[in-house]
């Protein structure tokens, strides 16, 4: 387990740095540049080139930006905050939006696994049919509108939680966006237990553990939600990644100062460097993230840990 | 069966209840982390535990921005919000008043020499600047050098060199000059001399525009990658001080200056910033009494309009739509164009779709931002190029058609490049549906896209029609006009006229530029040839929606460099 | 198996004299096979007969499937139903609230609203104010005075072939993908794991607006979008299901039988995990209609004035605190189709999984 380990953090090395370059590309192809103001004329921004060093070949703005980065400088933004060091601009917003990420996770992960298991024992009663409705309306009603609608009653109409995000009630604040964003997880949470749960629910060892005698929550831990896990880790992984690296149309409703609308606006207006910068911490944590559900794989279910150590 | 579920719904009810409050708890530790961190922004609001009251002690005026501020460099900045907060704590050798005219500030008076060439200000003497160091001309000397300097490569450097025509500055841009050869010069500590290439009739009104704002050099030099990124890399000489910011944020403060010295006008105690971009969240915060200023969406007029506090307030933008002349063989077909002018309806655009107060304009030069020698409104009178321009559609019928023949054509499409806002949208959907109504035959795709990419298509020429916007730097009809000269940047439809740019030429640099009535009457021959010859499809004059709550009073709003000053404004 | 050919055994049984007697192939039939009990329905049941009936059999699964046909008929003729075009405007009557014939004599949908502003409540009737006696937006009109019925219908229309498509290719590739890599493991899995990571690493808003930066936005170009991005998802379930499932028995079986690599995976494992990958599959409907709106969002969605159902809730949504019956519709009808697509693909899941026919 060990080599193993050990083996995918070499790999996840070198995965990054293709990640990092895919995107070095891809920011060249992107159309348009920073500097296109309509108050610019060509001089200008040929002068603006030159200033950041947009003007050199890829490969040799590739190799000084791995540089600089292994010293913690993932240079300055261009026209969001200009000349702002992105660390900067991402150190104080980042915590922010893995605070209600987070949030959002634990709460569409509970509430869902707990939608779900219900259906699946109420299996083709009422419960499963009002389990399935509130699931749906999860996915389908847009967050936004979610949160709009959200904000209106509990935040305008009753007062309870601020309309606004404000650092001085940080946790008043996160409540209404942590709600607005759990609903898509959740109603995953809930399709994928229920579907899983019946699934292993109607399989022989379940019968077999029943029919020995267990009972209660033994069986239904130890047993059933034991093997159902996997799938749901596998959809939850990546919805977590999702979710701590921030969501536009939550953090603009509830004026966030999140990491979400940052990428967003950089995309649009060309700001290279934060566009790169956040990009390659999404990739980070999804590689990190998914590093952690392989492993729990093999925790979860030892049949995995054999194959692969075989 | 019965009991094994109940036992497991106990169980997860009580793992659910676990999990929810470890949640929460760590949640709550996390976030005193960055509460901490905005002490200071906590400092000057008392909050309320409930959250209910916005933060901020009573007469501090609570201001929504639709936009995070981008950078609080001023000879960097580049954006209407930037500007915005940068003048709230700095003053420049002149302000605006009420009337959008400069009026002294830093400079206590000034002298132009006869040729109109020499600017002399007189820097007053009780002028400091937070650190207590007294603000002098070298100041002046370092922020314009900065400005033009090309390391520094500001966006606005051509308000120096094109516009404000200083000395040097042009080659200063371009490389062939030092810095140190700007034509301004500090005599003395208190008195700043600058030379003109040649005289600017409006040069007084460039002064309020912050990029020609002081920076402190000693200052700067403690600071200078991370200058304007916190209170404590900003220095200010003006009516406020800034005291809680961090890069583009989203909430942020000021306090009233108390050693400004005119701080004995200044009534607000303070300012304070909160950034929207939901317009409908705005609106609420606005009546749950946490917002005193606040901009409404076309589509909230309806719920506002009867309200007191509610006006449209002259934002200066022209929108209009710019047909590739130069390229596009059937838009080089005059007639195609007046058809086109002529088949918009300009007052349903207004009043139908953008409901915040828009006018609709028929003149190249936008309304109420430039004033004539006389007072009046350059573009005061809309009706004069009516023979050109209006909503007509049996006349938009007839020019198409005898375009069309002339041309060899039954049809014409044509793609139109927009901006993916929520207006340029709106306004684009309108235009297609009355062009293809009107004319027959003609198709318009709409092309969506993100801004940046629509600017650089059209500076690039790739494009048929354009749907953009032009906002006046400088309270002089010259800001739009001189855009038409044959190779300008803007001049995106490559349209060429040698009677425009000779007259162009005799009002900036020629024998026009000192006598304003002459130059004034000249200007309008020159937007004629524009309307005549249908170079531009003026749409409207933008103007936002705004909330004012009654008990603020004394906001001066403008549609030119500083769109609102809060020097004067008052909160009951 | 057919039971014929035994009647046809039975003829020649009685018809044959010959005195000596050579084995023939009818001699190791059944004896008596007119006479004993062979349950013709059963036998005669195809697999894919038997799945419709227990399909059939199962309510909310028919109401699901009747919402999704009802919707595509729906947006198949709604938008001829009356004498709007999607895309025509009339800014005199703009915002109109909802008017249905019949309904408006009971009070209901009658075209009056009631908005809320800063300064009170306030009832009005855009219709009675015009005069317009014979005009009826059933759904209400826009804030350019577009039908919002034929642009619901419309939308709905652009949503699900965006949908379908999405949906057909994300299984397609992201089914074949993950099971070869979980099947092979090994190499080929880190191997292809690592592409997957790279391309699942990179946020997806980057890769989609690009191409939509670089593309001509449409929509061909969301569908690609889209297949760029939506197959991943899938992919990861369904490797995770073959590593769950090809230590199993059944598996090692059929490849001491000999069986090939390709047909373990689509012909013994594939129907086994059917299940998990339709669910799957029907939630890459509703992630691939909201892509979409989110694209809508950010102004690079289908291109005005088309619309798309997530297009639809992005324009209600600015006028949602003012006529929120403009977002309703679409609202609903996205949820209703999310709704049958949820119940049909449990429907479908049960009635495929054989493990599951005895429940």
């Amino acid at each position: 387990m060990k080599k193993y380990i050990l083996k995918r953090l070499v790999t996840t090395i070198f995965t990054l740095l293709v990640i990092l370059l895919v995107l070095f590309i891809l920011m060249h192809l992107m159309p348009g540049s920073p500097f296109n103001d309509e108050k610019l004329n060509s001089d200008q921004r040929a002068a603006l080139y030159a200033k950041y060093g947009l003007d050199q070949p890829i490969v040799v703005q590739f190799f000084r930006y791995v540089v600089n980065m292994l010293h913690g400088d993932f240079g300055v933004s261009y026209n969001i905050s200009k000349n702002t060091p992105i660390s900067q601009l991402i150190q104080s917003r980042l915590p922010i939006s893995m605070q209600i990420g987070g949030c959002a996770v634990a709460l569409g992960a509970v509430v869902g696994l707990l939608l779900g298991l219900l259906a699946a024992f109420k299996h083709d009663t009422i419960w499963d049919t009002l389990a399935t409705i509130i699931s749906v309306i999860g996915v389908s009603v847009p967050s936004y509108v979610f949160a709009l609608a959200l904000s209106y009653q509990l935040g305008f109409k009753w007062g309870l939680f601020p309309m606004l995000y404000r650092a001085d009630h940080a946790f008043d604040s996160a409540v209404m966006p942590s709600i607005a964003l759990s609903m898509f997880t959740m109603a995953s949470i809930a399709r994928f237990t229920r579907s899983e749960m019946l699934e292993v629910l109607g399989s022989e060892y379940m019968l077999l553990a029943e029919s020995k005698g267990l009972s209660g929550s033994s069986l239904i831990f130890k047993h059933a939600l034991r093997n159902a896990l996997i799938p749901i880790i596998t959809v939850l992984a990546p919805l977590i990644v999702d979710l701590m690296t921030g969501s536009l149309v939550v953090e603009k409703i509830f004026a966030i100062p999140g990491v979400g609308s940052l990428l967003v606006n950089a995309i649009q207006s060309n700001d290279y460097n934060v566009v790169i910068a956040l990009s390659f911490i999404y990739s980070a944590m999804y590689i990190f993230i998914m590093l952690i559900v392989d492993i729990l794989y093999g925790i979860v279910d030892p049949r995995i840990r054999l194959a692969k150590e075989g | 069966m019965k009991r094994r579920l109940l036992a497991f719904i106990m169980t997860s009810a009580m793992a659910l209840s676990l999990v929810g409050c470890g949640g929460y708890n760590q949640t709550n530790t996390q976030a005193a982390a960055p509460a901490s961190d905005s002490a200071e922004s906590a400092s000057a609001s008392d909050s309320s535990a409930s959250g209910e009251s916005a933060a901020g002690s009573s007469s501090d005026l609570n201001v929504m921005l639709e936009t995070p501020v981008e950078s609080l460099d001023p000879q960097q900045a580049t954006d209407g919000t930037s500007f915005e907060v940068i003048a709230d704590y700095t003053d420049g050798l002149m302000q605006m008043d009420s009337d959008g005219q400069a009026v002294n500030a830093l400079a206590e008076s000034y002298e132009l020499s006869d040729d109109g060439l020499t600017y002399t200000f007189h820097i007053r003497d009780d002028a400091n600047w937070s650190n207590g160091t007294p603000v002098t001309a070298a100041d002046f000397v370092f922020g314009w050098q900065r400005a033009v300097d090309p390391e520094v490569a500001s966006e606005y450097a051509y308000m120096l060199s094109d516009i404000g025509q200083i000395k040097n500055a042009a080659e200063i841009i371009s490389g062939e000059k030092d810095k140190s050869e700007l034509g301004v010069t500090a005599v003395d500590d208190k008195t700043l001399t600058v030379e003109l290439n040649a005289p600017v009739s409006y040069f007084l009104s460039l002064m309020y525009f912050p990029t020609f704002y002081p920076v402190n050099e000693e200052f700067f030099n403690t600071c200078p990658d991370t200058y304007g990124t916190s209170p404590e890399t900003t220095l200010s000489n003006g009516a406020f001080i800034l005291d809680s910011y961090e890069p583009a944020a989203t909430a942020f403060h000021l306090t009233k200056n108390a050693d400004y010295y005119d701080a004995a006008n200044v009534q607000l105690s303070g300012l304070n910033y909160q950034v929207i971009q939901d317009s409908q969240q705005a609106l609420m915060s606005y009546q749950a009494g946490d917002l005193d200023l606040t901009l409404v969406n076309g589509e909230q007029v309806d719920q506002v309009k009867d309200d007191p506090a509610f006006k449209a307030v002259g934002a200066g933008y022209l929108w209009y739509v710019s047909p590739n002349i130069d390229s596009v063989p059937e838009l080089n077909n005059l007639n195609i164009r007046k058809a086109l002018t002529m088949a918009i309806d300009r007052d349903s655009i207004t009043a139908g779709v953008l409901k915040d107060g828009s006018k609709p304009t028929y003149t190249a030069v936008p309304m109420d931002f430039a004033a004539g020698p006389d007072g009046s409104d350059f573009s005061a009178d809309q009706d004069k190029f009516s023979d050109v321009c209006k909503f007509d559609s049996a006349a938009a019928a007839d020019y198409w058609n005898k375009g069309l023949e002339e041309l060899g054509i039954k049809s014409l499409e044509l793609d139109m490049i927009v901006d993916a806002d929520d207006a340029p949208q709106k306004v684009a959907q309108v235009l297609k549906e009355q062009w293809e109504t009107t004319l027959p035959g003609f198709t318009v795709n709409l092309v969506i896209e993100p801004k940046k990419q629509r600017v650089k298509d059209m500076q690039d020429g790739n494009f048929q029609i354009g749907l953009t916007r032009w906002g006046p730097d400088y309270a002089d009809p010259m800001t739009y006009l001189g855009m038409w000269v044959t190779n300008n940047s803007n001049n995106y439809g490559l349209w060429s006229n040698a009677d425009y740019d000779s007259i162009i030429a005799e009002c900036t640099t020629g024998d026009l530029a000192t006598d304003a009535k002459a130059r004034w009457s000249k200007l309008y021959d020159a937007e004629k040839i524009v309307m005549d010859e249908a170079v531009i499809f003026p749409l409207y004059t933008q103007c936002n929606a705004e909330m004012v709550n009654t008990n603020v009073s004394g906001i001066d709003f403008h549609p030119v460099a500083l769109n609102r000053v809060y020097k004067a404004a008052k909160k009951n | 198996m057919e039971i014929r050919p035994l009647a046809n055994t039975g003829e020649a049984l009685e018809n044959s004299s010959a005195p000596e007697y050579t084995p023939e192939a009818k001699d190791f039939c059944l004896r008596n096979s007119e006479t004993i009990a062979i349950d013709n329905n059963f036998a005669a049941q195809s697999y894919w007969k038997e799945v419709v009936l227990r399909y059939v059999s199962k309510k909310s699964a028919m109401i699901g499937l009747f919402f999704i046909v009802l919707i595509t008929v729906m947006a198949i003729i709604g938008p001829g139903m009356n004498d709007y075009s999607y895309s025509a405007q009339n800014l005199l009557q703009k915002n109109f609230a909802p008017r249905i014939p019949f309904l408006e004599g009971l009070g209901l949908f009658n075209g009056s609203e009631t908005i809320s502003t800063t300064t009170g409540f306030k009832t009005i009737n855009y219709y009675a104010e015009q005069g317009l006696s014979d005009i009826y937006y059933w759904f209400g009109s826009d804030n350019f005075g577009r039908d919002i019925w034929t642009r619901t219908w419309s939308g709905a229309r652009v949503s699900l072939i965006i949908a379908v498509a999405a949906a057909v290719i994300d299984m397609l590739i992201g089914m074949s993908y993950g099971l070869i890599s979980g099947y092979f493991g090994g190499k080929v899995d880190i191997f292809m794991q690592r592409i997957l990571e790279i391309a699942n690493g990179i946020p997806r808003l980057v890769i989609v607006t690009l191409l939509l930066l670089v593309l001509k936005p449409g929509m061909v170009t969301i569908v690609i979008a889209l297949m760029l991005t939506e197959w991943m998802s899938m992919s990861r379930i369904a490797r995770a299901e073959m590593l769950k499932l090809k230590e199993e028995e059944f598996v090692l079986a059929s490849r001491t039988l000999g069986a090939g690599s390709f047909f373990i995976i689509f012909k013994e494992i594939l129907p086994n995990i059917i299940g998990p990958i339709i669910t799957q599959v029907m939630f890459s409907i509703p992630t691939a209609i909201f892509t979409e709106a989110f694209l809508s969002f950010v102004g690079l969605g289908i291109p005005v004035p088309q619309c798309s159902l997530g297009s639809l809730i992005s324009e209600g949504f600015n006028s949602f605190t003012t006529h929120p019956y403009q977002i309703i519709p679409p609202i609903i009808v996205m949820a209703l189709l999310m709704l049958s697509f949820n119940l049909t693909a449990d429907g479908l899941r049960e009635a495929l999984d054989p493990k599951l026919k005895e429940r």
